[in-house]
C-alpha cells in the first residue's frame, strides 16, 4: 500500500472523502486484509489519543488560553517598530560617548590652566595696562617665575627722596 | 508618541561634565587668594645702618640674586600678609607715603597699583601662580635700592 493509498485510508476513517471515493475505500477495505488491518490500526490510534486528550484539562477557561497565545503572538508585532529607534540611539551614543570624553579633557584642561596659571596656555604671564611711568621696564626670569618692574624713579620717599640714574646692572 | 530612551550612563555623565565645570569655575572664580608683600632695602653694605631691618629669607634673596640687580645684601624693611577676596581689590599700606593695592580679576590673574605720595606710578596685570613672584623697585639715595616683593601665599 502506497503512500497516497495510506493517506486516503486515513481520510476516509476522519470521514473528509467524497461519498464516491468513500464508497471505493469501503469496497477496497472489504476486499484487502492488509488495508482492512491498517485502517483497524489507526482506529485504534485515533481512540487511544482521544482517550489520552481527555484526561488533560487546562488550568485556565478556553478563552483566558486562547487570548494568552493571541497576546504572546500580538507582542511581536507591536515591538517590531524599535528597531529604527534602535538604530538612532545607536548613532546618537557613536556620537556622545567621544563627544563626552573630549568635553571631560578640554575642562580638565582648562581647570588645569587656570589653576597653574601658566603663562604660555594663559598667552603671556603679564600684560601692562597704563603705567604713570614712562621710563619703567620689565624683566621676566621664567627659570625662577619673577618678574621684575624697575621704575626710573622712587615711588617710596622714604626710601630716597631724589631721583638718581638708574643703577640697575 | 515614540519615547525616546537616552542611556542613563550618559545622562549622568553629562550631567556629571555639566556641575564639575559648573562647579569648578565657580570655585575658581570665588577663590581667595593669599598674598604677603615685603618691602625691602638693597644694599652693597653687609649690615643694615637700621636696626629695625631684618635679613631676607634665603628663597626670596635667591630670586634677586637671580635678577640683573648689582645690589649684594637685602634686608626685609617690613612684610605683610593680606588676602584678595575674589573681584575685589584689597589696599595695602608699606609705609607712609607708599600703598599698594592688589585686585583678583579671575584666576591667577591679579591688577595690581602702586600709590607713591598718593599717586598711581604703577598699574599692570599679573599673572601670579603659587610659589611666582613680583618685584616692583626703584633706586634710593647713596647706591642703594627699594624693593617690593609680591608673593602668592596660596
Amino acid at each position: 500500500m502506497d503512500w497516497e493509498a495510506q493517506l486516503k485510508l486515513q481520510a476516509f476513517l476522519d470521514g473528509e472523502l467524497p461519498e464516491a471515493e468513500a464508497r471505493e475505500m469501503a469496497d477496497k477495505l472489504a476486499r484487502e486484509p492488509e488495508s482492512a488491518a491498517l485502517a483497524a490500526e489507526l482506529r485504534q490510534t485515533g481512540a487511544l489519543l482521544a482517550g489520552f486528550e481527555e484526561g488533560i484539562r487546562l488550568p485556565e477557561s478556553r478563552e483566558f488560553f486562547w487570548s494568552k497565545i493571541e497576546r504572546e503572538i500580538a507582542r511581536p508585532e507591536k515591538a517590531a517598530p524599535a528597531p529604527p529607534a534602535t538604530l538612532w540611539m545607536a548613532r546618537l551614543r557613536r556620537f556622545l560617548v567621544p563627544a563626552t570624553a573630549m568635553a571631560l579633557l578640554a575642562i580638565a584642561g582648562f581647570v588645569a590652566t587656570r589653576q597653574s596659571g601658566s603663562p604660555f596656555l594663559l598667552g603671556g604671564a603679564e600684560t601692562e595696562t597704563a603705567l604713570a611711568d614712562p621710563g619703567a621696564f620689565t624683566y621676566h626670569d621664567y627659570a625662577s617665575g619673577t618678574t621684575l618692574v624697575w621704575l626710573s624713579y622712587p615711588a617710596d620717599n622714604e626710601l630716597a627722596d631724589d631721583e638718581e640714574a638708574v643703577t640697575v646692572e | 508618541m515614540r519615547h525616546i530612551r537616552i542611556p542613563r550612563t550618559l545622562l549622568l555623565g553629562w550631567l556629571g561634565v555639566f556641575a564639575f565645570s559648573i562647579a569648578g569655575e565657580s570655585r575658581l572664580q570665588a577663590a581667595t587668594l593669599k598674598l604677603q608683600v615685603q618691602l625691602i632695602w638693597g644694599t652693597g653694605d653687609d649690615h643694615s645702618p637700621d636696626p629695625k631691618h631684618k635679613p631676607l629669607e634665603s628663597d626670596v634673596k635667591a630670586k634677586l640674586k637671580d635678577l640683573p640687580l648689582k645690589w649684594s645684601n637685602y634686608f626685609e624693611v617690613n612684610r605683610k600678609d593680606f588676602e584678595v577676596p575674589a573681584s575685589a581689590a584689597t589696599k595695602v599700606p608699606l609705609s607712609e607715603k607708599c600703598e599698594l593695592e592688589v585686585k583678583s580679576i579671575g584666576g591667577s590673574k591679579l591688577e595690581i597699583a602702586l600709590f607713591g605720595k598718593g599717586k598711581e606710578t604703577l598699574r599692570r596685570t599679573q599673572t601670579l601662580a603659587k610659589g611666582e613672584m613680583l618685584v616692583l623697585g626703584g633706586n634710593a639715595p647713596n647706591a642703594t635700592a627699594w624693593l617690593i616683593v609680591l608673593k602668592r601665599l596660596e
